[in-house]
């Protein structure tokens, strides 16, 4: 499994995530482009206000997962440095769930890095949030990600 | 042998555990450990095709055999982010 680079900021936290410092923390001179992605609370959901998200995650997993997509990136896009924040618990409308910020010397690989690093986290990191509303909760409806292949079963031994 | 088995979101609400040791023979697969805590939890098994398994933390086939010590989570479709 491969990880992210030492100086990446993949981390997964309860407390307000730092957007701007995290944004001027992946910004070296060499760059000319810094694209980030701000995740925040949405205020409804199919036609429910929503109050509030809670959010639960398989943590060690969805840490190797995130390391994994920043691995990716740095392999397949011309980029410098990756920061992937996310954050669990009960989080407030406006607040921020998830942050992605992408250094580049150019900016269609910080975009399309960006890009692939949000569509690629909601497809694959074992994190689940759970929506309340004025009459109830639901978790949401999410999408599973892809499995390898089922194996052969297995022969039995024979002796 | 034992394995360790983890449930997040929807399931760990409706199993009133996060986690639980299990016995399970050698040569079984996930899916046989899967059935098997359903008999002890019957409200797990209407999940059985909306849930993706993984084996110590990557995501695994159904008939995955498992090992001693394996650390196994039924896994609801993922909604990060």
């Amino acid at each position: 499994m491969r990880a992210a680079r030492s100086e990446d900021r993949i981390e997964i936290t309860r407390a307000v995530i730092p957007n701007a410092e995290i944004a001027a923390q992946v910004r070296t001179d060499g760059d000319g482009a810094v694209a980030t992605f701000d995740g925040c609370v949405r205020n409804h959901s199919h036609g429910r206000a929503t109050l509030y998200l809670e959010y639960e995650a398989y943590e060690a997993m969805a840490l190797a997962k995130m390391q994994e997509i920043a691995a990716y990136i740095h392999a397949n896009y011309a980029i410098r440095k990756i920061a992937i924040v996310h954050r669990l618990g009960r989080l407030e409308i406006g607040e921020t769930s998830v942050f992605i910020a992408v250094s580049a010397a150019h900016r269609a690989a910080a975009f399309d890095a960006c890009r692939y690093a949000i569509d690629t986290l909601k497809k694959t990191v074992p994190i689940w949030k759970k929506e309340f509303f004025a009459d109830g909760a639901v978790w949401v409806d999410g999408e599973l990600p892809p499995v390898p292949a089922e194996t052969p079963a297995a022969k039995p031994a024979s002796n | 042998m034992t394995v360790q088995v983890l449930y997040f979101g929807r399931l760990k609400e409706l199993s009133g555990t996060s986690e639980e040791i299990v016995e399970v023979w050698d040569g079984a697969l996930i899916e046989d450990l899967f059935a098997r805590c359903s008999t002890a939890r019957p409200e797990l098994s209407k999940f059985r095709t909306s849930l993706v398994a993984a084996r110590n933390r990557e995501f695994a086939a159904w008939n995955t055999p498992l090992s001693a010590g394996d650390e196994v989570g039924f896994l609801p479709p993922v909604s990060g982010g």
